[in-house]
């Protein structure tokens, strides 16, 4: 037990980064922390804090020596983002463990419910903790082939093919082979197995409880399915053809490479920052006017129909057609229109007028057109009208 | 006073942040009348002005850090990828036509995919776009369509960089002769 809060445990790891840095770092080169060296780191930072790493179990006494506890080993991997490669030999036991959980889940289907709730709870976490170090096995052949791309250490082609081969058949290879679906024995197709038969039991499965955790298994399948098919894509894309890749070298993508190994902590070029609008900029005024605007607050504006303002307009065909019967022979139809319009409006509206215009369509009205082409002009209040000379016979 | 040919265009041009290039007809006017426009920039704006022959461009002491980031990021998976996929990558930067369309499949199968994500400007196709055309507007591409782009010579800004980079690491290495 540990007698310590979680929170002043997580506090101390916060506190005390640059040490237990130190210490990931040495147990990484040496495999060890030696006793002397772990009071040293400890001088050197003015801290005395071996007590607490004991008492919070961060380290692990070995004899008179130390170990990072595999937890916080794990961590700091996880956060600085470097991790160890695994030999893809070590995934055969995911292998040995996910088929015999299956094998027991599948046979044990109708028997009892508890022991086979935890076998799939198990199998989970066996899936998880796959994907997780095939991950992690990619991150670092990522970026040990990276390295090797780049070649800032400088060495001679030789020594580059001779350790890219070395990546290539001890663990490039086998990974792809852990990973390939077509391949019988590989965990991938073990996965696709269990898939099929989490698939079955979730849509067809009695007790409600035991449905449920077969859709979670189902749904963590399709992910990991997906993850590693990203992984595989990354294996066959850029680590297998590795030796034809190291085969060029470039200065530029040296310097490429070391900048995205975190592009964060470099100083790039510098570029103006034009943010501001010079003397000369002829969008000055518009870029001034714009953020003016912003911080001016426009009152709501409400707009009601006024059914009172003016008075709907309604064509009387019938009479109109009777003044227009009354007063021919007319001349100029359009004219006559705009005269009535003044003699009764005051005005020529446009849309009284174009009412009016319909009569011309009217069968019983003759209607006879100038030879010579003569146009007459209406205005309106909006518009000005060039139109023909229509004279109305009858 | 009288000021050099076109001084009104240079000056709006390179105010801007632009890279002005010599496809422009007063680059010329610029680089025959480089004292002068050293001394007004510095004297007028602590502007540094950098001319070469192929491209001038003015930087602040006030840098736009995010978005020369960005671009660096952009330019270096492009490189990286470029070469993986077995092309002569400056021969790709110097003299080829690139298509929104090629970016986006080279960016989305990345094994960089985790930076990508993480970067506002390159996380999506949306954003590749709103970042290419902040470079259009810098003249380090050129948009040929909406969906075409060269670049131009401002590129070389970026590759010298990596080329500085690569120096600086590999001296960091090199052995000490003492």
């Amino acid at each position: 037990m540990i007698k310590a809060e979680p929170i002043s445990i997580i506090r101390f790891l916060g506190n005390y980064y640059d040490i237990i840095r130190e210490l990931y770092n040495l147990q990484n080169s040496e495999g060890i922390i030696k006793h002397e060296q772990l009071a040293e780191i400890c001088r050197r930072y003015d801290h005395d804090i071996q007590q607490q790493l004991k008492d919070y179990k961060i380290l692990r006494p070995l004899n008179s020596d130390y170990e990072l506890r595999d937890v916080y080993y794990k961590l700091m991997e996880f956060i600085l983002y470097e991790f160890k490669p695994m030999l893809p030999e070590t995934f055969e036991k995911y292998f040995v463990s996910m088929s015999e959980l299956y094998r027991k889940i599948k046979e044990g289907v109708n028997g009892d419910k508890m022991i086979l709730s935890e076998r799939i709870i198990n199998l989970q976490v066996q899936i998880r903790e796959f994907l997780d170090g095939v991950e992690k096995n990619t991150v670092r052949l990522l970026h040990e082939t990276r390295e090797l791309k780049a070649n800032v250490d400088k060495m001679d082609y030789r020594v580059k093919v001779h350790k890219a081969s070395f990546w290539i058949e001890y663990y490039i290879i086998p990974l792809n082979q852990v990973l390939n679906i077509n391949y019988q024995d590989s965990v991938a197709n073990k996965l696709l197995e269990i898939s099929d038969f989490a698939n079955q039991r979730r849509l067809n499965f009695d007790e409600e409880g035991l449905r449920v955790q077969f859709e979670k298994l189902y749904n963590q399948l399709i992910q990991t399915n997906d993850d590693l098919l990203r992984q595989s894509k990354i294996l066959t894309n850029e680590l297998l053809p590795l030796i034809e890749r190291i085969r060029t070298e470039s200065l530029i993508l040296t310097g490429w490479i070391e900048f995205l190994r975190n592009p964060y902590k470099v100083t790039t070029p510098k570029i103006l920052k034009s943010g501001r609008s010079g003397a000369y900029n002829k969008n000055l005024f518009f870029h001034t006017k714009e953020f003016f605007e912003q911080f001016i607050e426009e009152e709501e504006v409400f707009i009601e129909d006024n059914p009172v303002d003016h008075e709907q307009w309604i064509f009387n065909k019938t009479n109109v057609k009777a003044k227009l019967k009354e007063q021919v022979p007319v001349q100029d139809f359009f004219s006559w229109c705009k005269d009535e319009l003044m003699n009764e409006f005051n005005e020529v509206d446009a849309e009284k007028f174009f009412a009016m215009c319909t009569l011309l369509f009217e069968e019983d009205i003759e209607k006879e057109f100038s030879d010579k082409g003569s146009k007459t002009k209406i205005k309106t209040p909006h518009s000005k009208m060039t139109v023909p000379k229509i004279k109305i016979l009858n | 006073m009288e000021y050099p040919k076109n001084h009104k265009d240079i000056v709006e041009d390179l105010m801007a942040g632009k890279f002005l290039l010599p496809s422009v007809k007063y680059f010329d006017s610029l680089k025959e009348n480089e004292t002068f426009y050293n001394e007004f920039f510095k004297e007028s704006f602590n502007y540094t002005l950098t001319v070469t022959n192929d491209f001038a461009y003015v930087i602040s002491p006030d840098t736009q850090e995010t978005l020369s980031r960005d671009i660096s990021i952009f330019f270096a998976i492009l490189c990286y990828e470029l070469d993986r996929d077995g092309r002569n990558f400056l021969d790709q930067i110097q003299y080829s036509e690139f298509e929104m369309e090629e970016i986006d499949r080279m960016f989305e199968n990345s094994s960089f995919i985790d930076l990508i994500l993480s970067n506002k400007q390159l996380k999506d196709t949306d954003a590749r776009r709103s970042l290419i055309n902040a470079m259009n507007r810098r003249h380090i591409v050129e948009k040929v369509t909406e969906d075409r782009f060269t670049f131009t010579s401002a590129y070389k800004v970026f590759i010298e960089f990596a080329i500085e980079l690569a120096k600086s690491r590999s001296k960091e290495v090199e052995p000490s002769n003492n």
